[in-house]
């Protein structure tokens, strides 16, 4: 890090040029512009839930509210139960991450560390979903789910969860880094299987197991088109409630609305700004080293 | 038995031959144990969806009355519908725009904040802030901006530009689906381009500048032959997203209008959940299936031609 700020691409020496001098600075105006695309969306959101419905719809916007009308919030919070949808959110989140540590973990740990009859054959019966793109069997899996009678519940998102090949490959790569000298004289000192697996293979995978909750979190509060369809009216979570009550609704003042998705937006960018860098070196971990 | 376990367990240990019969299963039965939960999951909620729909294909489903077989009828059904052929065209013309609007962006702005010797992490954080924002919010926001009497008009009045309707106009809705697309997701693709340029050492600048190339011949020999890797998989990743893209399209305008943004994986949609057409919806996965596998083998074969 500190070697590149000596120097980039360019050197301090092109810098002294004028025209590149220019150019460079016209960069940087660009970058700024980039980033002013980037957070206006998401400031003038939240600044359209604090002004009056007459106000977000004038022409040309303003930005800053003329009056500010903290009450909206009030209102938006009040209008749907935003902490129950919340609290669906989170279960799926939970549960998707149990199914994908339990049966992911135990299966990565597995094909890694132990002896398995046709090891092979079952890690490429895991592996090859990955060659088949999910939209061509997005309905079957719709049908296969009802004819299963998970249809409505939540384990209709949490068992599909640990169907994932890509979370199983992260997590075989990572096991397959631990030493195997670690299990071998914890076998030696009489733990089981099970044990060893629990005390040695979970916690030293840690890292990789942050990385796919960060992947399975942005998931449960994404997502909303396969939940809308595959939970019922109680389980589903608050990204389908917006969709459903916010989005749709038209009788609901643009402010309100506004509201309610900065609400909804807030804790993940708050989350993402804490712990921006545990996060991006986490994903970095996640991405595949091309 | 004490003994019995003691020596099944040495076995393990030190993989002797003898007494290997006995204690196979032993060896193996944890093995088989824990494999065993993912490999139910994945042929319940992966494997049996994909051969029934292989299988639905040829059906014609029908949750109360029962599946009745009608051979090919579904894939003939296909062939005589006018929106298949428009939603494939309105497909690549989705995936062509995504490249020619968002495919360079990432790599540009990795460039551009490789170079920047102050806020670096300010830039960085900020690109990538959009993609934490949740989907149906973005929906939201976007509608609002893309309004007649949104921002983005007001900018465009104030250099000069007569009014857009951006979700409205046959010509620009898949354009603003794009760009909304491109803001939202480059963010994290720039990331992984941005590790990618740090990472070129420094002295190769250095000694392509004491030889006298420029700043163009650097980038163009020394940065970007070094991300090769990171774009073709990127490149790769983008296409087979996009060739599947119908969540935006869905969302936003329900395919409209009159059909500017109906993609086929919106049709698959449409004949499952609007006409209930389970068999015809399964067998247009399959047909997608078939020609994204034919892509990919072509994609395979030219780069193993290539010599790469």
């Amino acid at each position: 890090m500190k070697q590149h700020n000596e120097r980039g691409i360019m050197s301090s020496y092109d810098l002294k040029r004028p025209i590149t001098r220019w150019a460079y600075y016209f960069m940087n105006v660009l970058v700024v512009i980039m980033m002013c695309c980037m957070i206006y969306p998401i400031l003038i959101s939240m600044f359209n839930g604090l002004k009056m419905t007459a106000e977000v719809n004038t022409f040309p916007p303003t930005f800053f509210p003329r009056e500010w009308h903290f009450e909206n919030y009030v209102t938006a919070w009040n209008y749907i139960d935003l902490p129950y949808y919340f609290r669906n959110t989170l279960l799926l989140f939970i549960g998707n991450l149990i199914v994908v540590v339990v049966a992911l973990g135990l299966a990565a740990y597995a094909l890694s560390k132990m002896k398995v009859p046709f090891k092979n054959g079952i890690y490429y019966y895991f592996l090859v979903t990955l060659f088949i793109p999910a939209t061509t069997y997005m309905i079957p899996n719709f049908i296969n789910l009802k004819e299963l009678g998970l249809m409505g519940s939540f384990a209709a998102i949490w068992l599909p969860a640990g169907a994932n090949a890509f979370f199983l490959l992260l997590l075989k790569s990572f096991i397959d880094s631990i030493h195997i000298e670690i299990f071998e004289s914890a076998r030696i000192d009489g733990a089981s299987e099970v044990r060893s697996f629990f005390q040695i293979a979970l916690p030293l995978s840690i890292p990789i197991f942050a990385t796919l909750s960060i992947f399975i979190f942005s998931t449960a509060w994404n997502d909303w088109f396969w939940p809308s369809f595959i939970l019922s009216q109680e389980n589903k979570p608050l990204s389908v409630a917006i969709k459903d009550f916010v989005l749709n609704a038209r009788r609901l003042d643009m402010n309100i609305k506004f509201a309610i998705l900065t609400i909804v937006m807030l804790p993940p960018i708050i989350i993402f700004l804490f712990f921006q860098k545990f996060i991006l070196r986490g994903l970095h971990m996640g991405s595949v080293k091309g | 038995m004490n003994q019995s376990m003691n020596t099944t367990e040495a076995s393990i240990i030190y993989n002797k031959p003898q007494k290997q019969k006995t204690s196979n299963w032993r060896r193996y039965i944890w093995g088989v144990l824990f494999v065993l939960p993912a490999f139910i999951i994945f042929a319940l909620f992966l494997w049996l969806p994909i051969s029934k729909g292989l299988l639905n294909s040829f059906y014609t489903v029908d949750f109360v009355k029962g599946n009745s077989f009608v051979g090919l009828a579904n894939y003939k059904t296909i062939f005589t519908d006018p929106y298949v052929l428009q939603s494939i065209k309105n497909t690549l013309y989705y995936m062509g725009l995504a490249l020619v609007i968002g495919f360079w962006v990432p790599i540009f702005f990795a460039l551009c904040i490789s170079e920047m010797r102050r806020f670096q992490g300010f830039a960085r954080v900020a690109a990538y802030l959009p993609y934490v924002v949740p989907f149906v919010v973005l929906y939201g926001v976007w509608r609002w901006l893309y309004d007649p009497v949104g921002p983005i008009n007001a900018l465009l009045k104030l250099i000069g530009i007569d009014q857009i309707n951006f979700m409205v106009d046959r010509s620009w809705s898949m354009i603003s689906i794009v760009i909304m697309e491109t803001w939202q997701s480059f963010g994290s693709a720039m990331l992984i381009y941005l590790a990618a340029v740090l990472s070129v050492p420094r002295d190769w600048y250095e000694a392509a500048e004491i030889d006298g190339a420029g700043i163009w011949q650097r980038i163009r020999y020394i940065t970007l032959p070094a991300i090769r890797n990171q774009i073709i998989l990127l490149l790769m990743l983008q296409l087979i997203s996009t060739s599947q893209g119908f969540q935006t399209q869905y969302a936003m305008l329900d395919g409209g209008p009159n059909n500017a943004t109906l993609t086929y994986a919106l049709l698959i949609v449409r004949y499952a959940f609007v006409r209930q057409d389970y068999g015809v919806a399964s067998a247009l996965g399959v047909l997608m299936f078939i020609a994204l596998s034919v892509l990919a083998i072509l994609q395979y074969r030219s780069n193993s031609k290539g010599g790469v």
